[in-house]
């Protein structure tokens, strides 16, 4: 166990690579309580939300969910990246990563902003009253079938109610691993018995570990590594998340005039010859001079040797030849087409 | 955790059996399963002097990266080129396939600093 923005969280139930294999081959639950949840609910609700976040909530609708982002209004910085479940007219989950639930509470008016004229809606931290568990893989929704059926049958990237006895929660078809599956939002009461029934439907108990090393896999972004202080949605690779045809939103000015000038740096992926994994912090080399950084590198359990993210120069593009410098050895490595791996 | 009783053990959890004056040196059992999955083992060359205390190889997993503390000084003469391409062996068998290199003792004296294995154990329970 490792305490994780404040949550004691399991780096692993028996072995990293088990576990992800697990996730990739048949289905793997994790617990993901650790996220943040923002109730947004009553009017002024869907304007409180398309002012603060990147994302377009016009593009989707009521039972959908969209990934999106909140960004600095000075620099645009990605805040946190965030999941939006779509629950209802006028009712929301906003999903941050686990240590800036506080920050988007506030960015979103919670508080003071809540009195605001035309706010008339609240936001309200439930981040403690219930749990979140992630069961994903190939065979996720066929597991989950005999238990949650409408959780089984929730599309990718819809939102719907679940009931599992008398425990009545949410289920969506999203995820952070590359693989199809869905996530689980239900009472912290009734949370011990749908987790018993996860396990005893063949859905192996995964950590923190090879979260990490299956998100990698999909070249997704992680907070503190891809994204946070200094790096854009642009320079993440992320434009998609930003909409500036959606009207005014915080950091648009920045993010549009980013835009207009071009990225001075670009997330890639690298892949490394030989098993040794590049960490964050890494040089990223060409011609042996340093032009880059690593924000995240392991070892791919499926592909058997080394893969990173890195922020370089945009000139340095899929199919560039670059070095990565680990402690004083250098790797091979050529920038690939993400993700690194996909079904 | 297992910790055989002929094999002598360093507080940096290393392990070394003596075989006249040859010591094969690995990771404990206690070692193994605070790293985690091991992915890569980056190996002295044949050849290398080490020095007691000193780094001398790395070893890592998909959680962190960890230095080998050489446990006796001398020189390499002989590596587990089979961790390579399959570094897992560090895990499922620590004292035996996953053993990592042979040092030439130079001061076989050293020996009398490394721990018994109920010494280690008491060392790793306490800590």
């Amino acid at each position: 166990m490792v305490e994780f923005g404040g949550w004691d969280m399991p780096i692993q139930y028996t072995s990293v690579l088990e576990e992800h294999r697990a996730c990739r081959t048949a289905a793997a639950v994790f617990d993901v309580s650790h996220l943040g949840s923002l109730r947004v609910q009553g009017p002024g609700s869907h304007a409180r939300l398309q002012a603060a976040l990147t994302n377009d909530l016009d593009r989707i609708a009521p039972g959908r969910a969209q990934y999106t982002h909140l960004c600095d209004p000075d620099d645009g910085h990605v805040v946190d990246d965030i999941i939006v479940w779509w629950l209802d007219a006028d009712d929301y989950l906003v999903m941050p990563n686990a240590s800036n639930t506080d920050r988007i509470a506030e960015a979103l008016g919670a508080g003071a902003g809540a009195a605001v004229e035309g706010r008339a809606g609240s936001v309200v931290d439930v981040t403690a009253t219930r749990v979140v568990l992630a069961v994903q893989g190939p065979q996720a929704r066929a597991r989950l079938e005999p238990v949650l059926p409408a959780a089984a049958a929730v599309p990718r990237f819809g939102v719907a109610p679940v009931t599992f006895g008398a425990v009545e929660g949410y289920a969506a078809g999203t995820g952070y691993t590359g693989e199809d599956g869905v996530e689980l939002h239900v009472p912290a009461a009734g949370a011990r018995a749908v987790w018993d029934a996860v396990l005893a439907a063949g859905i192996v108990p995964a950590g923190l570990g090879c979260r990490d090393t299956l998100r990698l896999e999909a070249g997704l972004p992680l907070h503190g590594h891809e994204l946070g202080p200094g790096i854009t949605p642009l320079q993440a690779g992320l434009a998609w998340v930003v909409r500036f045809d959606k009207g005014d939103f915080r950091g648009r000015d920045v993010l549009l005039a980013e835009r207009e000038r071009g990225v001075a740096r670009r997330l890639v992926g690298i892949a490394t010859e030989g098993r040794q994994p590049a960490r964050q912090g890494s040089a990223v080399l060409v011609d042996g001079t340093a032009v880059g950084e690593v924000t995240s590198g392991n070892f791919s359990p499926m592909l058997g040797h080394g893969i990173a993210l890195a922020l370089v120069p945009p000139q340095v593009a899929v199919g560039a030849a670059v070095g990565i410098d680990v402690r004083g050895r250098t790797l091979a490595g050529e920038v690939v087409t993400l993700p690194f791996w996909s079904r | 955790m297992d910790y055989p009783e002929h094999l002598k053990y360093s507080s940096e959890h290393e392990w070394v059996a003596v075989d006249g004056t040859r010591a094969r040196i690995g990771i404990t059992d206690y070692a193994q399963d605070a790293l985690g999955d091991v992915v890569f083992v980056s190996l002295p060359a044949v050849g290398t002097p080490v020095v007691a205390h000193a780094s001398c190889a790395e070893v890592e997993s998909t959680k962190s990266v960890s230095e080998i503390y050489a446990p006796v000084s001398g020189e390499v003469v002989e590596v587990n080129a089979a961790l390579e391409t399959a570094p897992e062996q560090v895990n499922a068998d620590p004292y035996g396939d996953g053993w990592i290199f042979v040092v030439e003792l130079r001061d076989p004296a050293e020996l009398d600093a490394l721990m018994d294995a109920s010494a280690y154990r008491t060392m790793v329970e306490e800590a």
